[in-house]
């Protein structure tokens, strides 16, 4: 095992977890529950290889999975706050339908439901900075301008307090309902992103169901942040290191089941044992 | 006289067949202290929310100084100088003072908000207003009196020049009551005009500078001169028949103990939510338990219950020692009437007959091993409905189709069925109309007249005072006095309530 | 009056997959196929012969039990979105237990085979139940991330220590003195069905009749006041999902002994997830269960027919399905899509009468 090569996958697992946690916080600071980022991420990472296929350009494709992911937010949205739906089923049963529609249309355009056709991928840096993706920066600068727009803003303040008590925002003349879509849309814009730097990072294909539980696993991430940016990307880091560290032993004569299920069992362990006085938002789930 | 400051004229508003304020009209002068007095769901918070724009009248008209004035949501009720601090506060607990205060209305006007710009400001309206709170502090870490200071802040860092305050004075001490009416009256010399929600005939009549009547919806009197009527006049106008406002018939025969608690203690994050209690319910006798909110009454009930389990102390029923669990404690004669019906005393969703049940439904009047009873329990539901009657057509419906009078009943009539030697009543008369509040508070004193140990625990000063034949008030988790209740004066009571020493 | 609302829920679940089935038909016809042809395809798939409808009840049984499962969870207020992983373990144990040769008479191996499957899945489920009773473990996330645990420890499972010589990933043949009896000598339609029906009845009874029914109910409904009851939480959460686990770990055992007659890696192919489904369409209501189970089972039966005949995308049932919980959730969306599908009707035949007349 090589300290270097885990320390870079690292990175690079934690990219996508850091991504959605931070969507999440928004997501969750505006009183709206989030367990819909693994349909966002997935319909991204789907949409990013479509527009990646059709336009030949890496960039369309990631535009189309933010675009995407977007959406699902927006259904998301409109489910919880125009139609009152409870707020985790309307998440579940959003990522069912993301599930359903991805195999679907691998079906319908390429006929083949298992995965998608390689196609342009996200560049990576030549030179000194060999290897890394340009994500990287960027997930970089998106966490600092997330830390931003939550904690100096005009617009953060009122989301926060929009998502503790809605009831206070609404006397006091905010509009609510923009501000919690707003949350959710831009959740969703994040998870889209995630998603597709998934699928167009590295593989520069689809798989079914290739998040594989990420957008939960994010959400813990989000939690165990304390719903802060910064938290966010250093949870994320925590779990990247565990999954990277899985990664590195496959391909050693090992049962590849056994520590598959390693950044699963940390999830488990993080959620029963280390998130249990972190305050969630008192809007949560209200509308 | 000066001009209207506020006039609604033909004000309407229906909830389903309902009308909660019908064709009414509601006048306020600029820089009065005006009191809307009424009962619980007369319509004095539908009428004030529709001028402060949460929600829009069927039909009428309101004016803002004269001219008509389009108020669609609370922004634009913001815009023409109109705000209400509400009985349940509206406030983001976990935010700060300044964040709560500016929040909407940011003092420095571009999209980045500046901490210490807010914390400036705040402070500085804080010592304009003789409301000093430190900006700084989380909302929830405040006591009630300085929580509701905040909102008054952040009405008049708006540049409120109308204000309602709905039952201001629920959660204060008498002392706070008076600081806040003083409050009030410098807010007043300032020109500025302040409606008073209240049913508190009392306090009407010591800050009130007109005062107006609402009943089912209709202003019933309007702008009555304090200094030309009494409590007794406004009572009758308030519920519409002269009632007994002040039942005061102490027991004639208190006898032993039954349920003795000694040396309790409860810590909760390293604090103590209970400091050595000791306390004993005797037969036939009402224990008055005096205190603000939050001064570990609900963890008392919760322990006597057996919802919590103490750090250290006993307790002891008829000479047992209980330290089981909460339905025990139910089984063996402690009847407990919730604090919070809605949460914790009904399942809303399920039906009558079976909130009738619930709690005892292990019992073998309920159940023959482990299946539950079903006819013999409606017929059971169906008598219990007579008995205590409840308005209901049917045992069937879901108790959230039942006021909130009736659903109390079917909390009381399933915890007296079981015929309790001790009852622990918590807020028994919270959000009920006046008829269902004498029905409940004869039922208290019948009851304890039969001999029964009754433990009364309110926020409402006048009703333990009324009731009980000896009070103990608590602060801070301790009982820091306990005397029969005629020894008692208001004034004492209040000082103790709000930890001050004899 | 409760009957009233009965038949609303089971108005209103009917409309939302009438609706799941006009948004599908839609994009099917967006995508170039001919709806009625699919539907119809599926429908003579699931119902068209003896051995279609036998196919449909097979497929029909697992739904049943995952079914059941959610609800038994969800009265109790709880999200178990992990049956898929309690089926998992149901069927590893069933596998394991019903590959033993213990030379014992079949009822007794049967029964054990079966108990080793819901003592598996509940255990599972149990899991969940005490991280969200002890130490508030969302049940949604510890659920979901056990799935995982269960899909990737039983393919270890049936890779390596109870792999079955050959080249799949399997385990041996489970005895036949543990197999589940065919209903008929001709049909591959086994007593699993059976025992499912019983199953809906029981738990119907169970949680309207008796008194820790109620306890689990009343806490579903309204945790504080349960506990204001005297009802002791955190037992009846764990037991709530110990039974719930239970019921998707015999549905596993079922499917096992059943149908498969061993352990094939990833068997499940998501009858847990559907499950979801199922309860949504059944208004959590334990004997609509077996109406809705039987109508996503013959959506599953004719699909697979249809997949064996043609090439006509099949994945089309999971989007009806997943609109199906999607809508039941939604009533208000529900009645905006049918107000506003009325307006599109009306002004479509409004234009075809302006057509005829001019």
């Amino acid at each position: 095992m090589n300290i270097e090569t885990i320390w870079i996958s690292t990175i690079r697992m934690s990219i996508p977890l850091t991504l959605a946690a931070t969507g999440s916080i928004f997501c969750e600071r505006a009183g709206i529950i989030s367990l819909v980022l693994e349909g966002m991420m997935l319909s991204g990472a789907f949409a990013a290889v479509c527009g990646s296929y059709y336009t030949g350009s890496a960039l369309a494709g990631v535009l189309c999975g933010i675009l995407a992911g977007t959406l699902i937010g927006l259904l998301h949205g409109i489910l919880s706050l125009r139609y009152k739906v409870n707020q985790v089923i309307s998440g579940v049963g959003l990522n069912l339908l993301v599930t359903a529609v991805t195999t679907l249309s691998m079906q319908l355009l390429w006929g083949n439901r298992g995965n998608s056709p390689q196609v342009q991928g996200i560049p990576h840096f030549t030179g000194v900075l060999s290897g890394q993706s340009v994500m990287t920066f960027i997930t970089l600068a998106l966490t600092a301008g997330a830390w931003f727009v939550m904690m100096k803003t005009r617009y953060g303040l009122r989301l926060r307090l929009t998502g503790e008590s809605p009831e206070a925002a609404q006397t006091l003349g905010l509009p609510v309902q923009k501000l919690k879509y707003s949350g959710v849309l831009v959740c969703g814009a994040f998870c889209g992103l995630a998603g597709a730097y998934l699928s167009l990072d590295h593989l520069n294909l689809f798989v079914r169901e290739m998040t594989a539980g990420r957008g939960y696993i994010a959400y813990v991430v989000a939690i165990f942040g304390r719903y802060h940016p910064v938290g966010a990307l250093l949870g994320a880091l925590f779990f990247g290191f565990f999954d990277a560290f899985q990664i590195s032993l496959q391909g050693k004569g090992l049962p590849p089941q056994l520590f598959v299920v390693l950044p699963y069992v940390v999830t488990i362990l993080i959620i029963t044992f280390a998130v249990k006085n972190i305050r969630q938002p008192d809007g949560l789930g209200k509308l | 006289m000066g001009e209207d400051a506020v006039s609604m004229r033909g004000i309407s508003k229906r909830f389903g067949n309902v009308a909660a304020v019908d064709r009414t009209d509601f006048h306020i002068k600029k820089g009065e202290i005006h009191v809307l007095l009424g009962e619980n769901g007369a319509g004095k918070t539908t009428l004030m929310k529709m001028l402060y724009g949460m929600i829009q009248p069927d039909e009428g008209e309101i004016f803002i100084n004269g001219s008509l004035a389009n108020i669609r949501s609370s922004k634009d009720a913001i815009g023409y100088g109109i705000n209400m601090v509400h009985q349940h506060f509206m406030l983001a607990g976990y935010l700060t003072v300044a964040e709560n205060v500016v929040a909407g209305w940011e003092p420095d006007n571009t999209r980045v908000f500046s901490y210490k710009n807010a914390v400036e400001t705040v402070r500085r309206l804080g010592g304009q207003y003789h409301m000093e709170v430190n900006p700084e502090r989380r909302v929830q870490e405040l006591s009630v009196g300085n929580q509701q200071r905040v909102e008054i802040l952040k009405a008049l860092y708006r540049e409120a020049e109308i204000l309602i305050m709905d039952e201001p004075t629920a959660v204060l001490t008498p002392q706070e009551s008076d600081e806040l009416f003083n409050v009030l009256r410098r807010l007043k010399q300032e020109g500025k005009s302040i409606i008073l929600i209240t049913h508190k005939l009392k306090e009407t009549l010591q800050i009130a500078d007109r005062i107006s009547v609402l009943r089912d919806g209709k202003i019933t009197a309007y702008g009555i001169d304090p200094e030309k009527t009494d409590q007794e006049e406004l009572a009758a106008l308030m519920v519409g028949r002269n009632v007994e406002l002040h039942i005061q018939r102490r027991s004639k025969k208190i006898g032993k103990t039954v349920y003795q608690i000694s040396n309790l203690s409860l810590g909760e994050n390293g604090g103590h939510k209970l400091d050595q209690i000791d306390l004993s319910l005797r037969k036939g006798e009402i224990l008055g338990l005096a205190g603000i909110e939050g001064n570990g009454q609900t963890e008392l009930i919760e322990v006597l219950c057996g919802l919590r389990k103490p750090g250290t102390g006993s307790l002891i029923l008829n000479g047992r020692k209980m330290n089981s669990q909460a339905r025990e404690f139910l089984g063996n004669g402690i009847g407990h009437i919730p604090e919070d019906r809605t949460t914790r005393g009904l399942v809303l969703s399920m039906s009558i007959e079976e909130n009738l049940m619930l709690g005892y439904h292990h019992q073998s009047e309920f159940q023959k091993w482990g299946i539950l009873r079903k006819k013999n329990n409606r017929l059971i539901a169906e008598r219990l409905i007579k008995e205590y009657g409840v308005k209901a057509r049917d045992g069937r419906l879901p108790v959230s189709a039942l006021s909130g009078g009736n659903q109390q009943k079917v909390v009381i009539a399933r915890v007296l069925h079981q015929d309790p030697d001790v009852l622990i009543a918590a807020q028994p008369t919270r959000g009920v109309d006046v008829g269902a509040m004498e029905y409940i508070h004869h039922m208290l004193l019948e009851l304890r007249d039969k001999g029964k140990a009754i433990l009364l625990i309110s926020a409402d000063l006048d009703e333990i005072r009324s009731l009980s034949d000896r009070i103990a008030v608590i602060y801070e988790g301790r009982i820091v006095s306990e005397k029969m209740s005629d020894a008692y004066t208001e004034t004492e009571l209040g000082l103790l309530m709000a930890g001050g020493t004899q | 009056m409760n009957r009233k609302i009965k038949v609303k829920n089971g108005m209103q679940a009917l409309v939302s997959l009438l609706m799941a089935f006009v948004v599908s038909g839609i994009l099917m016809a967006i995508c170039g196929y001919q709806p009625f042809l699919i539907f119809g395809a599926i429908i003579s798939g699931a119902f068209g012969s003896n051995s279609a409808i036998v196919q449909t009840m097979i497929q029909a049984t697992p739904l049943i039990f995952s079914g059941l499962a959610y609800i038994f969870a969800s009265k109790a207020g709880m999200f178990n979105l992990g049956m898929e992983g309690q089926i998992y373990m149901g069927g590893i144990a069933a596998a394991a237990i019903g590959g033993m040769n213990l030379g014992l008479p079949a009822p007794v191996h049967i029964g054990l085979t079966l108990c080793a499957g819901m003592i598996a899945g509940g255990l599972f489920g149990a899991l969940a139940g005490v991280m969200k009773a002890c130490f508030g473990a969302n049940e949604v996330i510890s659920t979901l991330m056990l799935n995982f645990v269960a899909i990737n420890l039983t393919s270890y499972l049936v890779n390596y220590p109870l792999k079955a010589p050959g080249p799949v990933a399997q385990t041996q043949n489970v005895m036949p003195s543990a197999m589940l009896p065919k209903l008929s000598a001709h049909s591959q339609l086994s007593a699993a069905i059976l025992l499912a029906v019983f199953t809906a009845f029981a738990v119907r009874y169970f949680l309207g009749r008796t008194a820790k029914g109620f306890d689990i109910t009343v806490t579903g409904s309204n945790r504080k006041a349960a506990q204001t009851a005297g009802v002791r939480i955190r037992r009846i959460l764990i037991l709530a999902m110990f039974v719930s686990g239970a019921i998707a770990g015999i549905g596993g055992a079922c499917h096992i002994t059943g149908v498969d007659r061993r352990f094939v890696d990833g068997f499940s192919a998501g009858y847990g997830f559907d499950g979801i489904a199922v309860a949504a369409l059944a208004s959590n209501r334990p004997l609509m269960v077996l109406v809705s189970s039987i109508i996503f089972g013959a959506l599953r039966a004719g699909a697979l027919r249809l997949n064996m005949t043609t090439n006509l995308p099949t994945d089309f049932i999971s989007v009806i399905q997943a609109l199906v919980v999607i809508f039941v959730a939604a009533p208000m969306l529900v009645e905006d899509l049918k107000s506003s599908g009325y307006k599109l009707a009306g002004r479509l035949t409004g234009r075809r009468k302006e057509a005829k007349e001019q």
